[in-house]
């Protein structure tokens, strides 16, 4: 194992989460079962108290992940030297097979703790904490994710060990390899061109449209979602392009380091924070008609649809204007 | 969002107030947390240094050196196999290196003994390292002793110490004339210890080693690339050594943050009591204690992150420079040059202050949900 | 208008030392009059005046404010009329920041900090700009005499003034309901009337006001609209019929 100081890091930052997640699952059980609003009785009250433990504690968690999100990429982008072949966080997280999959669970662990707090943040505007049992569910289906990425964290870098040839990505996402990476650049620029301002112009409407008259929500959840999906399969087959001004250039990691002025974090953050905005709108749907959520939520799903609308603009402002003012064009 | 920027100005304000009101329980936390900031942080800073050291100095090195291996060890090189290696496509020059290492009995060290380029150093001299002149008490125009290899005496006259500034890379270092060396460690003419290989394009280096050792079986072409991962593997391995032997120190510190957080005392108990009698809720004061902890940690991680880049940097790092340079004899003396970024801080900052943080999580908590109406019953 | 149905809180409940301290009381506490409430000590008076002001939620029982809208909260059917028995913690301290002032037996300000502070630090959470509420605290302290004493920690006070400051702190947040716990207990004869006409100026301005006392002092004062008479937890005279 590679015995970095960030890698330690990052294990017991997991480490950390895993048992915090724990904790409060443990409770979370409790709540489920024994809550009951209308009780005076101290149980009752305990509970109450203890659910401010536990909103803490996921508040806690949302920003470990995604801080340890952004310092996993660095770190595997640092590390690239270490391996043969590999020319940035690409390579490093092809070194063994836990790599992958690892990234893609640190996304959804940070995209669902997002709607989490979402969730109880609607919850507790409520006289009668009306979601608590949909929240604390939730909670529930999250904890054994987040010790599925703990294992998966612990698998990769236990077996990461220096020297290990491994594809750069320029070979693991050029045409020809077959696998996820290859996959994806395999999808024809312009086609995705298309579906990228298509469906970013889908969400933008809809998100207005839902912001004036409150009708179209699940429209709007579901193409900001679908969009998320496009936008992230974009990153790969054309942004990057423009980006590296190479045509053969697919990695979406490169785009991290300094000589492209980190426009990465920039691309990252507005997309994920949208993702978790737009897919909270939708969350909150079936949640409306829940005494007092009449009156909190749907406000609230507006200002999620203005906050997702701003954010997906930002990233498409950013890629349009690459887009206009590179000298790069895709051929053909 | 002005309210809530004022709510959580004023809530600063007696975070603050309250935080100087229990001064002595305070700085002793901050003292601690102050002390494992520096330490995690030194290591970090070091490794960090260390390795942009080496890889400023390897800038220098060759693209690629052809070594030869007998029985699984390195052996002497025949010049012959440079002017077949000239001849690959792609190759730009070869220069065979003559070079070899020297035990000294009085001292216990080694020394590295190096041919000069062509005539650049004149026959009986040698320009030496400063560790080599710092321990064999030598001067300019002092006569350097070494031992053939059949035991006989060699005198060469120091023509030259190598300034301080070359230290890391030529302390332990003697550099005399290719005539001299051959006769010292009686190496026979048209051999080499090594070939140093330029090469045109460095995106061919991986394919023209291939050929190399294709070519010339009992041959190994190290890579440049490869010398650097190795030395940035030793140096991340050993400041991760470092950093696991410090876990327990901050094992320590959460047990010792975590009971500083939850020994309230009955003064402490009461003022929140108070609080909630008169309109704080449980969120307001979970925020007061919030409020607290990132005032200490904050005010902990630069007093932390200052010392630390003082002690390395104006001191090098007296605490911890043999357990990371290695171990030798002759240590080269060296003032590493500043090398902090943002990654390093944020790494530093999960290593520190996240521990502290859910240290406190729980402590905060039982904090804020004291129950109001024991501040009416006291 | 505060009612009161059938309201009970036990403490310690299943275990050997559970204790009840208020037992199926029934009450109405009328708006803008001052209404006492008399009886020994560990009659329940204190817990009583928690679970009123919406410090406390009681163990069994309905308690409703009435024609009580603070600003900063709309009922669930927006008639002014609020159950809060099962609200949670958040609305309850939301409502007692805004519609109730303290004053409590042991004045309870906190050490350490100045006059002016513990009269602000209630408007903390609420986000008030702070120029605005620091001008109401002077105002407060002015009014009640202990302007002199802004700047200076608590710790120096003399009980009568401790208590001023103490009143000054209640009224930071304009509240409609006053509740004052045993006030006399620490002053003298001078002091004790000179509250009661504090509590009279307090209804002249439309405030109820509802204190716990056995002072005579308090209960017969002719100030006194309604008195309770309370002990062992139960209402013995002037509570409404269940």
């Amino acid at each position: 194992m590679i015995l970095h100081p960030a890698v330690l890091a990052l294990l017991a930052a997991s480490l950390t989460t895993g048992f915090m997640m724990l904790y409060a699952g443990w409770y979370g059980v409790q709540i489920v079962s024994r809550w009951d609003i209308r009780s005076g009785s101290e149980l009752q009250l305990s509970l109450e108290r203890r659910t401010y433990l536990i909103s803490t504690i996921l508040s806690y968690v949302l920003v470990f992940q995604i801080l340890s999100l952004f310092l996993f990429i660095y770190t595997a982008d640092h590390l690239h030297t270490l391996f043969a072949g590999a020319m940035c966080a690409a390579g490093t997280l092809n070194a063994n097979g836990y790599g992958y999959p690892l990234l893609v669970m640190k996304i959804v662990n940070f995209l669902l703790a997002g709607l989490w707090l979402i969730v109880n943040h609607a919850d507790t505007r409520g006289y009668d904490y009306p979601l608590i049992k949909v929240k604390y569910t939730l909670l529930l289906a999250m904890a054994p994710l987040v010790l599925l990425e703990l294992f998966l964290q612990f698998g990769y870098f236990t077996g990461l060990h220096a020297d290990v040839i491994t594809s750069c990505c320029g070979s693991l996402f050029s045409q020809e390899k077959p696998g996820i990476g290859g996959d994806l650049a395999l999808l024809p620029a312009k086609p995705m061109e298309a579906a990228f301002y298509a469906g970013m112009a889908l969400t933008a409407a809809a998100g207005i449209t839902f912001r004036r008259t409150g009708k179209g929500g699940w429209l709007f959840s579901a193409a900001s979602t679908l969009t998320f999906a496009i936008a992230a399969a974009s990153l790969v087959s054309f942004i990057c392009l423009y980006f590296y001004e190479l045509p053969t250039h697919h990695c979406p990691f490169c785009i991290l380091q300094k000589e492209y002025g980190h426009v990465g974090y920039a691309l990252y953050a507005t997309l994920l924070g949208g993702g978790v905005t737009g897919l909270a709108t939708g969350a909150l749907m079936p949640l409306r008609n829940r005494g007092s959520m009449a009156r909190i939520i749907p406000p609230l799903q507006r200002r999620l649809a203005a906050v997702t609308v701003l954010l997906y603009l930002l990233f498409t402002l950013i890629v349009a204007c690459r887009m206009l003012f590179s000298p790069f064009r895709i051929g053909g | 969002m002005n309210r809530t920027i004022e709510r959580h100005r004023h809530i600063i304000d007696f975070a603050l107030s309250s935080l100087l009101r229990r001064k002595g329980k305070n700085l002793s936390l901050l003292a601690v947390y102050v002390l494992i900031v520096f330490m995690i942080g030194s290591v970090m800073f070091f490794i960090q240094a260390l390795k942009r050291e080496a890889a400023l100095i390897l800038q220098g090195a060759p693209d690629m050196v052809v070594q030869r291996l007998v029985a699984g060890r390195q052996d002497l090189i025949p010049v012959g196999y440079g002017d077949k290696i000239g001849a690959i496509r792609g190759v730009s020059g070869v220069r065979p290196r003559l070079w070899g290492y020297y035990y000294d009995p009085a001292v216990g060290a080694n020394y590295t003994l190096m041919a000069a380029d062509g005539d650049r150093q004149a026959p009986g001299t040698a320009v030496i390292g400063s560790g080599v002149a710092a321990t064999r008490r030598l001067a300019q125009g002092d006569f350097l002793t070494l031992r053939d290899y059949s035991g006989e005496p060699v005198l060469l006259e120091v023509a030259g110490i190598m300034p301080y500034a070359s230290d890391l890379v030529a302390a332990d270092l003697i550099v005399m004339a290719e005539s001299d060396l051959r006769a010292l460690f009686n190496l026979p003419g048209g051999s080499a210890t090594d070939l140093a290989v330029a090469v045109r394009n460095p995106r061919e280096l991986a394919t023209i080693a291939a050929k190399i050792a294709r070519q010339f079986p009992d041959t190994r072409p190290i890579l440049k690339s490869e010398i650097l991962r190795t030395y940035d593997s030793i140096f991340d391995w050993r400041g991760g050594m470092v950093v696991v032997l410090l876990a327990v120190a901050v094992l320590s510190f959460v047990i010792f943050a975590w009971d500083k957080a939850t020994g309230l005392s009955a003064e402490e108990r009461k003022e929140i009591g108070i609080l909630k009698s008169i309109g704080w809720e449980t969120g307001d004061v979970l925020l007061l204690k919030f409020w607290e902890g990132t005032v200490i940690s904050l005010s902990a991680f630069l007093a932390g992150v200052i010392l630390a880049y003082g002690h390395l940097f104006f001191f090098s790092a007296p605490l911890f420079e043999h357990a990371l340079k290695g171990w030798a004899v002759i240590y080269p003396r060296f003032r590493l040059t500043p090398a902090i970024d943002a990654y390093q801080l944020a790494v530093l900052f999960v290593l520190t202050v996240v521990p502290y943080t859910v240290a406190t999580i729980i402590p905060s908590w039982q904090a804020a949900t004291v129950d109001p109406d024991a501040a009416m019953r006291s | 208008m505060i009612e009161l149905v059938q309201v009970s809180k036990s403490f310690n409940a299943g275990k050997a030392n559970q204790f009840t301290a208020v037992r199926e009381v029934s009450l109405a506490i009328a708006p803008g009059r001052v209404t006492v409430l008399k009886g020994p000590s560990g009659s329940g008076k204190t817990t009583l005046l928690t679970l009123i002001g919406c410090m406390a939620r009681p163990t069994s029982g309905r308690i409703v404010l009435r024609g009580i809208a603070p600003a900063s909260f709309a009922g669930p059917d927006g008639t002014g009329e609020i159950e809060i028995t099962s609200l949670p913690e958040r609305f309850l301290t939301g409502i007692r920041r805004t519609t109730f002032g303290f004053i409590f037996q042991q004045f309870n300000l906190v050490r350490g900090i100045t006059v002016l502070e513990n009269v602000m630090l209630p408007a903390y959470p609420t986000g008030e700009a702070h120029g605005s509420v620091r001008r109401r605290a002077m105002e407060l302290l002015e009014l009640f005499n202990v302007g002199r004493h802004a700047s200076a920690p608590v710790d120096r006070l003399s009980g009568g003034e401790a208590q001023r400051v103490a009143i000054a702190r209640a009224l930071i947040n304009d509240p409609a309901i006053v509740i004052a716990d045993e006030p006399t207990a620490h002053l003298d004869t001078g002091l004790s009337r000179e509250f009661m006409e504090i509590a009279g100026s307090f209804k002249a301005a439309g405030k109820t006001i509802l204190i716990a006392s056995h002072d005579p002092i308090v209960f017969d004062s002719p100030l006194a609209d309604a008195v309770v008479e309370m002990r062992d937890g139960r209402v013995t005279r002037g509570g409404s019929a269940p």
